[in-house]
């Protein structure tokens, strides 16, 4: 398996290389393993001895223990374990380090990828093989509570374990898999993207790669906690929420771990982007996948610690007995939702802009042609960012808040849709007079604009305060969800990854098995989905395990295609796996891209660049016979190298 | 600009426009409307409708169009004309996409104060949700409890939602409109019905494991209808505190069926013979009624789960009204 | 042509990345800690909006009755405002310690730093101290109603940020300590005196909006 190619670096790295420790004592899962284990029983006498010290009955509370030693503490020891944060501590005890250290840097075996490492392109890779096994599970959970609502009644499981398995769905797809998955993506491409050696921070970067198995892993986990997986859907609304068995705490603080990793990751982007861009690189010539990721980082920063609060409060309400949102205790209920969707609505711009950072990419380059509009796509990214923070009420027009609110949050969230449409109708001037490839990739790009032109109309339906007082709760939503996330998001995730895959691999993936995926997906995807639009709107309501008879038919019809759907991600599993094993070498530049990624080797070198690139234009400036968007210094152009 | 490439975008938009088209007509989206304030919204959706259509047969067309034209094979290796934009253009899709959806939001803003307003000569019923059924009130009939909701036609009916316990949503789809039952918040909702018929309630928020089950029949009826039906809610029921008026008012009727009350419930075990069902665990009628009540996870009817049927009716009914539904069920004498 | 076989043209090897362009006049490190402090100014939010929604949105809303709500806190409850001010004092004037630390080590006075440094850990130790002693002594806990709840939850979240600055000085006083610092590269002791601030200014706004208004 081709692997980041891994240069030696010489005598300042083989010099004094310690004995290697037993497996208990080095770094490793082995080592972090039994650190969770300890720092959980720290956190248990931490938390038994405080209760018996100050007398509160009963010292020994599982809640607590759980929250603090399982939850908090017995991760942190994971991590220490792994060696996450082994440069720190020997930096702030004193022991000599050298900022450049470059050990853990780069792969050159598969274990790598197993370990904390700073190379943004392992943990690029290590970020998306992580979450799309939580992708796997998340969507094999979706399978079972369809065969579970292919007919009324109840035949597989009670109606507990099926609100556990649809918000143990929706919290994996949301929270480890579309945001990093993203997250992913934009590790491996920004910093090649702007002629950077790595992120601003490789160590923090490598920590908040991290931080991802740890949140998945706990929402898991929770099907292993008594009373269950938590059933309250990924909103986990108070104050249902804060009465539910302990399975709740795993998804409170499962949030919390996922957030801190993306709030981490997007802090090392804004600080990468602000400052190491190579000469010449102005914002102006910036790829639009790094303006993208510019204003979701933004977005994270801002946004995410406002879920951090939510989920904080609804544990102080069920583990110290406070009423955040408990009305007999003075307690405001719908805090609850305020706080929650000013994050979470524009959590949903964070898992929708990096994907329109790599659709303009893609479609620039498989249409030959520079981005119609460039200026004005930039400026609706922002235009986005700064709207997606006034709208988050539109979650709650029926939700009882105070009335005079409905409509302007119904009018922030109409014009929303202005810079999104500008988008849209930018790429289709792109694609005007180009030189169109349908390769893969593009193919998932189109797929992308008519799906999400879809999911962005029933929005609009949406945004309509009356129309929402219908179709709020119901199928409707869940449709307009998937249209918007799977037909948005995760086409044009896997159009990164097909897009990309060359460069991050050095091997080619097979071309017909992509467009097999391309229309398994796109056909079973309609047929599950677009259905649900009719049966919300004439009744079926949402997170319902059983239903009225007369929604059978489709509902069987929906399930079958979900199967259908389930299937169609072998064939992209098997193309990626196997190309990967031993398909075609790639070229460096088998898309005859401009963009600085494309100008070094597949895969690219440990350190991206011998020399930082010397940027003299703009990145999509196809058509103009001589131009270049960068000069790499001592190495030859494609063009220079073919002769 | 190539020739012609204006009129055959034109005739594909046309084309996808007719075919959208068909399919939000001839496939019947919305319920058909029970209420006045439906009516408005489905003025709304098809408003929306229209522009959406004509969104989606714009975009779809050009990029159909284009992918055909300029599909390049792929030993093309020749760039596209290097254009950068046009400012008019660019100004024309930002603002006429923002004119029209103020447009939408106007009309919405029209129709949801409209969809608001008590109207004249208003009717009161108090709603009350619990984990997991429904208990309605009518103060405007000196406070009549009932767990089954009954509504005259062409009354301006304002709905005051209370919860006992967490978020809950009322809604019936035929009548559009749609209210979250808050704890420590008062709610409400204005509902005019236009038709007579039978409805269902459901809960639109998820409430716990019984969620799914939280459902009611709505019975819309004419004015005349509805007075005898309330006359016969309170003379029927005998004292306030008979059996059946217990039946009714602690909201029974809701979940389960029983002949005598007329109610047709079936989210819960049917209450027709519960003299087969004492036998089968092995109790004295009586004595399996009362424990049903006070206690419903004892003995869980096959086909059924526990933690469903509210479990405080110990607490919430006095020991008169718990005897009073233990005759009454029982079918001894009252 | 790979890495390998160009750096065998141009005669040399890799011995590390290429210096990263500065396409700032802004430092990473201090970029990157400003950011985070927005960071965490932005979850101080989320806890003043806690606040708003019991102290102003909810007598409103709520069921139970407004008269509860026309003092606060409510009867018979009271907020130690004269020992929560002169705990300001304290920490108003350790930001003044702090920065006469970071002065200090830039114009090359070692001693100044680390008395700096020293002053402004004790001085934050003695915020939290009389917090915790407030905290037993006030009359009410966690579980006495909402007005406890965003009490505890606002000067707990700030008394957990001043124990991570104190964990922070304290790795950069050890270190000063052992002479690590210079007049040319000091970001340890800058940045945490940057989170230092922080913590002082929210403390002024917490201050305000729980005892003062």
């Amino acid at each position: 398996m081709s692997v980041v190619e891994h240069t030696s670096h010489g005598p300042a790295h083989g010099a004094g290389a310690p004995h290697r420790r037993n497996i208990f004592m080095r770094p490793g899962f082995v080592r972090g393993i039994w650190c969770f284990a300890l720092f959980f029983v720290i956190g248990y006498y931490l938390v038994f001895g405080i209760r018996t010290l100050a007398g509160w009955d009963p010292h020994q509370d599982w809640n607590i223990i759980v929250l603090v030693g399982g939850l908090t503490l017995g991760p942190i020891g994971f991590l220490l374990g792994i060696g996450a944060f082994d440069y720190w501590l020997y930096w702030v005890s004193g022991r000599p380090t050298i900022p450049d250290d470059h050990a853990n840097h780069g792969a050159t075996k598969w274990q790598d990828y197993f370990k904390v490492n700073t190379d943004h392109k392992v943990i690029g890779v290590q970020y998306l093989a992580t979450t799309f096994v939580f992708f796997t599970l998340g969507g094999l959970m979706a399978m079972l509570f369809r065969a579970e609502l292919a007919q009324p009644g109840m035949q597989f499981m009670d109606t507990q374990t099926y609100n556990g398995l649809v918000s143990m769905h929706a919290a994996l797809m949301i929270f480890v898999f579309i945001i990093p998955a993203f997250a992913g993506l934009a590790n491996f491409a920004v910093p090649l993207m702007l002629g950077a050696p790595d992120m601003a921070f490789p160590r923090l970067n490598a920590l908040s790669f991290w931080f991802l198995p740890i949140a998945g892993t706990m929402f898991l986990c929770s099907f292993l906690a008594p009373g269950g997986a938590f059933a309250t859907g990924w909103t986990s609304y108070a104050p249902l929420a804060s009465e539910q068995p302990i399975g709740q705490i795993f998804f409170n603080m499962g949030v919390q771990w996922a957030g801190a990793s993306s709030i981490l990751t997007a802090l090392n982007f804004l600080v990468t982007i602000i400052t190491m861009r190579a000469p010449g690189m102005t914002f102006w010539r910036m790829p639009l996948l790094v303006w993208a990721n510019f204003t979701t980082s933004l977005l994270v920063v801002i946004a995410t610690p406002f879920i951090a609060g939510s989920q904080f409060f609804v544990m102080f309400d069920r583990v110290m007995h406070t009423s955040f949102f408990v009305p007999e205790g003075g307690g405001y209920v719908l805090g609850y939702q305020h706080i929650f969707w000013f994050y979470s609505h524009p959590a949903v711009y964070i898992m929708i802009l990096p994907g329109f950072g790599i659709i303009s990419e893609i479609i620039s380059v498989m249409s030959r042609k520079p981005i119609f509009g460039y200026r004005l796509m930039a400026m609706s990214l922002l235009g986005i960012l700064v709207l997606g923070f006034s709208v988050w009420a539109h979650h709650m027009f029926v939700a009882g808040m105070a009335d005079w609110l409905r409509v302007p949050m119904m009018i922030s969230t109409l014009l929303i849709a202005v810079p999104t449409g500008v988008k849209v109708f930018s790429w289709l001037a792109t694609l005007w007079e180009g030189r169109i490839h349908l390769n893969t990739p593009m193919l998932f790009a189109l797929g992308f604009i008519s799906m999400f032109l879809i999911g962005g109309l029933s929005g609009v339906y949406l945004a309509s305060v009356p129309i929402t007082i219908h179709a709020s709760d119901t199928y409707f939503i869940v449709a307009h969800i998937h249209y918007v996330l799977f037909g948005g998001s995760v086409l044009t995730i896997f159009a990164g990854i097909y897009y990309w895959f060359p460069k991050m691999t050095g091997r080619m993936y097979n071309e017909s098995l992509g467009k097999l995926h391309f229309w398994l997906t796109f056909v079973s995807f309609n047929l599950t989905f677009f259905p649900m639009h009719w049966v919300g709107l004439v009744g079926m309501p949402r997170r319902v395990a059983d239903y009225s008879d007369r929604f059978a038919d489709l509902n069987l019809i929906v399930s079958i295609s979900s199967f259908a759907l389930g299937a169609s991600v072998v064939v992209f599993f098997y193309n990626i796996i196997v190309s990967w094993a031993r398909g075609p070498i790639a070229e460096s530049n088998p898309w005859r891209a401009m963009t600085l990624e494309w100008q070094v080797t597949s895969p690219p070198p440990i350190f991206n660049f011998d020399e930082i690139p010397q940027v003299v234009g703009g990145p999509y400036e196809y058509g103009v016979p001589g131009a270049r968007h960068a000069i790499l210094a001592g190495t030859p152009t494609p063009a220079e190298a073919a002769v | 600009m190539r020739r012609g490439a204006i009129v055959r975008i034109a005739g594909i938009g046309i084309v996808i426009a007719i075919l959208v088209s068909l399919v939000a007509v001839l496939i019947q989206w919305l319920p058909t409307s029970a209420s006045k304030q439906m009516d408005r919204i489905e003025f709304v959706y098809w408003f929306a409708t229209v522009i959406c259509i004509g969104i989606f047969a714009l975009v779809m067309s050009v990029l159909i169009y284009s992918v055909w034209t300029f599909r390049s094979p792929p030993e093309d290796e020749s760039d596209g004309p290097s254009i950068h934009g046009h400012t008019g253009l660019e100004i024309v899709w930002t603002v006429v996409p923002a004119i029209l959806v103020i447009a939408i939001g106007v009309l919405s803003a029209v129709v949801l104060s409209q969809n608001g307003s008590a109207g004249t000569n208003p009717m009161t019923i108090k709603v009350f949700a619990q984990q997991f059924s429904w208990r309605f009130e009518y103060p405007d009939s000196d406070g009549l409890k009932s767990g089954q909701l009954v509504l005259p036609v062409d009354r301006n009916i304002t709905f005051e939602l209370e919860s006992a316990d967490v978020i809950h949503s009322f809604w019936i789809p035929e009548m559009g409109q749609k209210q979250d039952l808050v704890p420590g918040i008062d709610t409400s909702i204005v509902i005019t019905p236009t038709r007579t018929g039978t409805f269902s309630l459901v809960c639109t928020e998820l409430c716990g494991l019984g969620h799914s089950t939280m459902r009611s029949t709505v019975e819309v009826v004419s004015q005349s209808d509805f007075d005898a039906w309330v006359a016969a809610q309170k003379s029927g029921g005998g004292k306030e505190d008979s059996g059946a008026a217990v039946f009714s008012s602690a909201g029974c009727s809701s979940c389960h069926a029983f002949k005598p009350a007329g109610s047709t419930g079936a989210i819960g075990p049917s209450l027709d013979d519960v003299a087969a069902a004492a036998k089968k665990a092995g109790m004295d009628p009586a004595a399996y009624v009362k424990e049903s009540i006070v206690d419903p996870n004892k003995v869980i009817a096959s086909g059924f789960a526990p933690d469903v049927m509210p479990g405080n009716f110990g607490e919430t009914l006095s020991p008169e009204e718990i005897d009073a539904l233990v005759t009454y069920l029982t079918g001894a004498k009252q | 042509m790979t890495a390998h076989a160009e750096a065998a043209v141009h005669g040399h090897d890799h011995h590390g990345p290429p210096i990263a362009n500065k396409s700032s006049r802004i430092e990473a490190v201090v970029l990157g800690m400003f950011m985070f402090i927005g960071t965490e100014a932005m979850l101080f939010g989320s806890f003043f909006a806690a606040y708003f929604f019991v102290r102003v949105v909810n007598p409103d809303a709520s069921t139970i009755t407004p008269e509860k709500w026309a003092v606060w806190p409510p009867a018979p409850f009271e907020f130690p405002v004269f020992v929560a001010g002169i705990n300001t004092c304290i920490l108003v004037t350790s930001s003044f310690t702090m920065h006469w630390a970071l002065q200090s080590i830039k114009r090359n006075n070692r001693r100044g730093l680390q008395a700096g440094l020293v002053l402004t850990i004790l001085m934050g130790t003695a915020f939290l101290l009389t917090q915790f002693i407030e905290y037993a002594h006030v009359g009410f806990n966690t579980s006495d109603g909402a007005f406890a709840s965003v009490f505890f939850g606002l000067t707990g979240l700030h008394g957990a940020h001043v124990l991570v600055g104190l964990i922070l000085l304290t790795i950069a006083a050890l270190r000063a300590f052992r002479g690590h610092y210079s007049p040319e590269h000091h970001h340890g002791v800058e940045l945490p005196g940057i989170y230092w601030h922080f913590v002082d200014v929210m403390w002024i706004v917490v201050y305000v909006t729980v005892y003062l208004l």
